[in-house]
């Protein structure tokens, strides 16, 4: 668990950040959003102690962090950046390897480390272990850092940005991966980004920053559904948000179960999100669709009028 | 490949205007000189009158050849170009050769062959030509050493069978001791020149970096020792080294003195630092900054980061700034002759003393020899071990 306490952070006469208390409970996904210079960075960069507070406590599973040794505390916590930083003179390999081997493993669990790493961010071993990071495409080489953040396999990760640079589809199927890893590993994420649906995608709790302050935090659709004030609301989307909810929402939520009348010729699974049943409706020029599971056997019906929520008969 | 394309057809004109320059000298430039004895100044002989002109015509043919082949195959033929520009290098000593069994008179002991002006513009032209050859033709390095190291060892098996009459090799003869010496005191200078400000300069590229408020004095300090001649700096170390010598036995009993190496060390050692602070300054700054924020972030300490990080990443830079720093240590140390310290210079100020071109030459010659090779090896190690471009570099 992430704790901050009022913390501040001053560079000569101006505030960085001012004043700000978060809390990111373990496992959970914590996205910082906001404007440009808004302090995004800073406040991750404290939380390793890159950037040391001014004021204010930082507090990592009920210890403040200025308790442990600058060097031990970083070795414990998982950093990726967008540029990546990865070593230019050293192979992906040996840049995985990076964390375990400052923490004296042996070889040999470094090895079977990397192997472990690479594996689970698909990495083919035999094609990349050898390469030198100037050889990686954008995308490559993010996976390496992310897999690097990961190596000594820390409780917290802090991303700074960790996809910025890349296309929409390699930047989603990332997206993706780190949720699912998240899910699986259990990992306290913190995630600075400048994309507000990549934020909505992968966030338990969102956090909106603004000329140093925390404006706004709590679940993405509480943000949503009652921002706080017009910069939420302006930089959730504006009249956008709708979609952007939709977006959050899986069918499931909205579906009629089987047993009301026909079955509708088009389909879409369960887990689809509302904005993807709306996109199709608009497509195929429907106004009802077959939900399916996930072995493709109908379960229920989603109508026009259940999708955007308007309540009553049908 | 866009200049070869471009080049296809139209005649390989570097190589044309190279040989047409080596024929002109050739033949309008005195081809050696001939003195009696080493006082007597030479006559000049032109090619034409070594062995009368039919020869010369003859000598001259590869020149010619090489030339015309560049002129109409252009750059098609790249390896008979530099077949016929290795014959006339070959060629080139066995016409000095030729020269000195011609003119030298046998009963006069004395009696020397010097290079002329014409052969050593030859030698010049050519040896550009062999360059641009095997860079255009991307050979491994140590193929165009061996290229250069056979006209060097004809040169050599010449001087047994008469070319021993060569003036140069009559000035090694009288001081061949000296010689050997000369050459260890240089590289001696040079090495300890090098490997000290390497230490002192790291250390202040080190202590700048740290306070960054002391850069301007630290660069104006080292700017103005750059800008004193070096002979004023010999001068000015004369007096307190001469002191300190009489003052604390222990530095005489080292040979240090305001005369000799001592002098010459520190000054060598003062103009070498400039270069080799501002390399190394520039190198370890260049380093990405993101990659250190990275090594910051994965924990490494201040040490780990400066070792295994900076050091290894500013590596090609720092030893560009060595290679800035030597090559022009072996020039300045042929100053420091003057107050004593020895070196290759002696021959070089001696032979200006006497009047004796040649004795210059003994001097000069290895320095610019040293010079180039010590460039060229730096140059070759920095661009080996540009990061992760060199094999060692691996896990
Ligand atoms: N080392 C530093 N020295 C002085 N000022 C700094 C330093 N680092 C950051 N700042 C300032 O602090 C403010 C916040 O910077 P920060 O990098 O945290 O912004 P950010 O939210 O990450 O912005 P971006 O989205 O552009 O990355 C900016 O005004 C910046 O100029
Ligand atoms: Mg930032």
């Amino acid at each position: 668990m992430i704790e901050l306490i009022g913390v501040s952070k001053r560079f000569g006469d101006s505030l960085a950040v001012n004043n700000i208390s978060l809390k990111v409970a373990s496992g959970e996904f914590c996205c910082l959003v906001g404007t440009s210079g808004c302090g995004k960075s800073t406040t991750l960069r404290m939380i390793n102690r890159l950037i040391e507070h001014s004021d204010g406590e930082i507090h990592i599973d009920q210890q403040p962090i200025r308790s442990f040794r600058e060097e031990v505390l970083r070795r414990r916590i998982g950093y990726a950046i967008q540029s990546t930083g990865l070593f230019p003179h050293w192979t992906v390999a040996r840049n995985i390897g990076l964390v375990p081997r400052l923490l004296k493993w042996s070889q040999a669990a470094v090895d079977a480390r990397v192997e472990e790493l690479m594996a689970l961010l698909r990495l083919d071993m035999a094609e990349f272990a050898g390469k030198y990071p100037h050889q990686l495409s954008g995308g490559q080489a993010q996976r390496v850092g992310v897999a690097r953040a990961l190596a000594a396999d820390p409780d917290i990760l802090l991303m700074d940005e960790p996809f910025g640079a890349l296309d929409p589809i390699t930047r989603e199927n990332l997206q993706l991966e780190l949720r699912d890893l998240q899910a699986r590993l259990g990992k306290t994420i913190v995630f600075v980004t400048h994309d507000m649906d990549e934020a909505l995608r992968l966030a338990d709790h969102l956090v909106v920053m603004h000329e140093g302050q925390v404006v706004q935090q709590g679940h993405p659709l509480e943000l949503l559904r009652e921002p706080a004030n017009e910069f939420v609301t302006s930089l959730l989307g504006g009249e956008d948000r709708g979609l952007k909810e939709a977006a959050l929402l899986p069918v499931s939520e909205r579906m009629v179960p089987l047993g009301v009348g026909g079955v509708a010729r088009d389909r879409i699974v369960q887990t689809a999100s509302l904005r993807d049943a709306l996109s199709m409706m608009l497509w195929r020029r429907v106004e009802r669709l077959a939900v399916v599971d996930d072995e493709d056997i109908p379960i229920g019906e989603l109508s026009f009028r259940r999708l955007v929520g308007a309540r009553g008969h049908e | 490949m866009d200049s070869q394309r471009s080049d296809d057809g139209k005649g390989y004109l570097v190589l044309v205007a190279l040989m047409g320059a080596a024929l002109v000298a050739w033949w309008w430039l005195p081809s050696v000189s001939v003195a009696p004895n080493r006082i007597v100044p030479g006559t000049g002989f032109s090619a034409g009158q070594v062995a009368g002109w039919p020869m010369a015509l003859l000598a001259s043919l590869p020149l010619l050849l090489t030339g015309w082949v560049a002129l109409r195959a252009g750059q098609q033929r790249l390896s008979w170009l530099l077949g016929l520009v290795m014959l006339c290098l070959v060629g080139w000593p066995l016409w000095l050769l030729l020269a000195t069994v011609q003119l030298v008179d046998p009963q006069l002991p004395q009696a020397r062959v010097a290079i002329g002006a014409g052969m050593w513009l030859t030698l010049f032209l050519l040896l550009l030509a062999l360059i641009e050859l095997s860079t255009r033709m991307k050979l491994a390095a140590w193929r165009s050493w061996l290229l250069f190291l056979l006209p060097v060892a004809v040169l050599a098996a010449c001087i047994p069978v008469g070319l021993d009459r060569l003036a140069l090799w009559q000035e090694y003869q009288g001081r061949s001791d000296d010689f050997i010496t000369a050459i260890g005191v240089h590289l001696l200078l040079v090495a300890a020149t090098v490997v000290l400000s390497l230490m002192i300069g790291v250390g202040i590229a080190l202590f700048v970096r740290r306070v960054p408020a002391m850069q301007r004095t630290v660069f104006s300090i080292l700017n103005f020792l750059q800008t004193i001649p070096s002979l004023a700096l010999f001068g000015l170390l004369l007096g307190p080294l001469a002191w300190l010598a009489s003052h604390y036995a222990w530095l005489e009993s080292l040979g240090v003195s305001g005369i000799g190496w001592a002098p010459a060390l520190l000054a060598l050692v003062a103009y070498s630092l400039l270069p080799m602070v501002r390399n190394t300054l520039v190198a370890l700054e260049g380093v990405d900054e993101g990659v250190i924020e990275a090594a910051r972030g994965m924990g490494m300490s201040r040490r780990q980061i400066l070792q295994q990080v900076r050091l290894p990443l500013a590596l090609p830079v720092l030893i560009e700034g060595i290679r800035i720093t030597t090559v022009q240590a072996i020039g300045l140390t042929a100053v420091a002759a003057l107050i004593g310290a020895g070196g290759l210079g002696r021959f070089i100020f001696q032979g200006l003393g006497q009047a004796a071109t040649d004795l210059v030459l003994l001097g000069a010659l290895p320095i610019l020899i040293m010079a180039l090779v010590a460039d060229a090896l730096l140059a070759g190690m920095a661009r080996k071990l540009q990061p992760g471009l060199s094999p060692g570099a691996g896990t």
